[in-house]
């Protein structure tokens, strides 16, 4: 059996669990900032909006086998991550209509990009904001519910390495 | 040739539920019901940006227009991201964090648990 020894150097993390940690964290402060309107204006919002939209189909696709592994683990008695699909399910649903009804309620990004929509219907302005409101509450439980994931990682990833 | 495979999947999935957005708009387009302006608001302090005409041009941190006749509130661009305004974002993560906590907490109870009973079981 090996000795640990504290001047050896801590365990490397793998590629891909450095891009998932960083490139989750992105979106994250990303998706706080672009939430912040008041803050942003409307310019800096919607073009983060369209950014995070891109960015929210790399992460669900980084991620689609443990999306295709769960599902169809779903139907099992004790199949584990159910509430996490649940949750990720009602996220997706929600973090979609709010970067599509955002798009289509633009006024800046799509006639910058010289796209025009004519539409001029409050039904996307409400949907945009319910949909926003409602990420607001799953989006930390999206993070919460792999907190023990987070920590390792974040602790490896963090710690300094002995020169 | 994978990765493209899967965002190809990741694409129809949402695109399915965009398809999803739009039949509700087009059976229900009164689900929120009545008229006016969309959702709560929230009130900022400072200059906020509060109105932007369809296909206007706008630079950051330049004045888009001084209002004049047109009855469009005039919007300084220069004031986005100012300090004061920073409560709104701290607001935000304040809202983020409280929740994690509370999931993390409530998480971590429901494993210490767990791991009591099986513990009492052997």
């Amino acid at each position: 059996m090996p000795v640990v020894s504290e001047s050896l150097p801590l365990r490397r993390v793998a590629a891909r669990t450095r891009l998932d940690f960083w490139f989750d964290a992105a979106i994250l402060v990303g998706y706080t900032v672009a939430y912040s309107y008041g803050f942003t204006g409307v310019v800096i919002h919607e073009w983060l909006g369209i950014a995070l939209g891109i960015a929210l189909l790399l992460h669900i696709t980084l991620h689609w086998d443990w999306v295709v592994r769960t599902t169809g683990r779903l139907l099992r008695p004790r199949g584990p991550d159910k509430l996490i699909w649940l949750v990720n399910l009602a996220l997706l649903f929600a973090m979609t209509l709010c970067v599509a009804s955002g798009i289509l309620i633009s006024r800046v990004a799509l006639p910058e990009l010289r796209i025009s929509l004519p539409l001029d219907d409050p039904f996307w302005d409400r949907v945009h904001t319910l949909t926003a409101e409602v990420t607001l509450g799953l989006v930390p439980v999206h993070v919460a519910l792999r907190w023990r994931w987070i920590a390792g990682v974040g602790r490896r990833l963090l710690a300094r390495r002995p020169r | 040739m994978r990765f493209l495979r899967q965002l190809a999947a990741v694409t129809a999935a949402t695109a399915v539920v965009v398809l999803i957005g739009l039949a509700w708009h087009h059976l229900a387009p009164d689900s929120f019901g009545g008229q006016g302006g969309p959702g709560p608001h929230r009130f900022v302090r400072g200059q906020a940006a509060t109105a932007v005409r369809r296909g206007a041009k706008v630079t950051p941190g330049v004045a888009l227009n001084s209002g004049g006749t047109s009855g469009v509130p005039s919007i300084q661009l220069g004031d986005l991201l100012e300090p004061v305004n920073l409560a709104v974002l701290w607001n935000t993560a304040w809202i983020e964090a409280a929740v994690i906590a509370a999931v993390v907490i409530v998480d971590a109870g429901l494993r210490e648990r767990r791991r009591a009973r099986r513990g009492s079981s052997r």
